[in-house]
């Protein structure tokens, strides 16, 4: 189905991530699964978590990260609708991240730079 | 921006990946048509805004910065596209009038009565992403 996704980005921020591609698009453009298969994933600029649910299916723990508080609410709805409990969402910013070092084996900056 | 690398850099372990995308502005961005049996055709460009042109160079600095600093070694970079969809003409004018990253008008390489006839139709922006996979040094 088609759907008009004008205003989506500037109405509802949380949202924005129905602009970019499907998870599992980019994650075939990085290399497939097997980027992410039982590795640590960080996804910093996570917005509504596009990519950390995608990417929940194959990893051993997902953690996303944004500044913004509506798009990390949006981000916890949608695991908890997906049943994704090795996901974790959290409000934060890039420069400042509340984790140990080398603790993570992937680092996903996707549209965040 | 280098701030953030640095700090992605603290976090992951030695030979990790860093995956850097964003959208591709080195290249123009597409408005086309879907015809009824589903098909794309192309019937303008659109350019990126200057203001995004100027982020986008900020970010391969901050990169070029932490390669540079030897936090990070490029293993592979490469370049996708895809659809923005909406539900006619005037859905995907309105995108491009609110949007930041683009300019708002279309540079049409179709006639207007051809536009005027597709105005219902479904239409999408197709833009281009690039990427680059980065190994923790």
């Amino acid at each position: 189905m088609v759907t008009s996704t004008s205003g989506v980005g500037r109405l509802f921020p949380a949202l924005s991530s129905q602009l970019r591609p499907q998870p599992a698009t980019e994650l075939r453009e990085y290399g497939g699964p097997g980027l992410v298969r039982r590795k640590r994933v960080i996804d910093v600029g996570c917005g509504d978590g596009r990519m950390a649910l995608g990417c929940a299916p194959y990893a051993s723990e997902v953690v996303g990260v944004d500044p913004d508080p509506d798009a990390i609410r949006s981000a916890r709805a949608r695991a908890r609708e997906l049943g994704a409990a090795n996901v974790k969402f959290r409000v934060g910013v890039a420069q400042h991240l509340p984790f140990a070092d080398e603790h993570f084996d992937i680092v996903l900056l996707s549209w965040t730079l | 921006m280098v701030d953030a690398l640095k700090e992605a850099h603290r976090i992951l372990r030695p030979r990790g990946i860093l995956v850097d995308a964003r959208p591709e502005s080195r290249v123009l961005a597409y408005a086309e048509r879907q015809a009824p049996t589903g098909s794309y055709r192309r019937a303008g460009a659109i350019a990126t805004a200057r203001v995004e042109l100027a982020n986008d160079r900020t970010s391969d600095r901050a990169l070029a910065t932490a390669v540079r600093s030897g936090w990070f070694r490029s293993l592979r970079a490469g370049r996708f596209w895809h659809r923005v969809l909406f539900e006619d003409r005037s859905g995907m004018q309105d995108y491009l009038d609110d949007h930041p990253r683009f300019v708002h008008r279309v540079k049409w390489i179709v006639e207007p009565a051809t536009r005027r006839k597709w105005e219902r139709d479904p239409w999408a922006i197709r833009r281009a992403v690039r990427f680059e996979l980065l190994e923790r040094v």
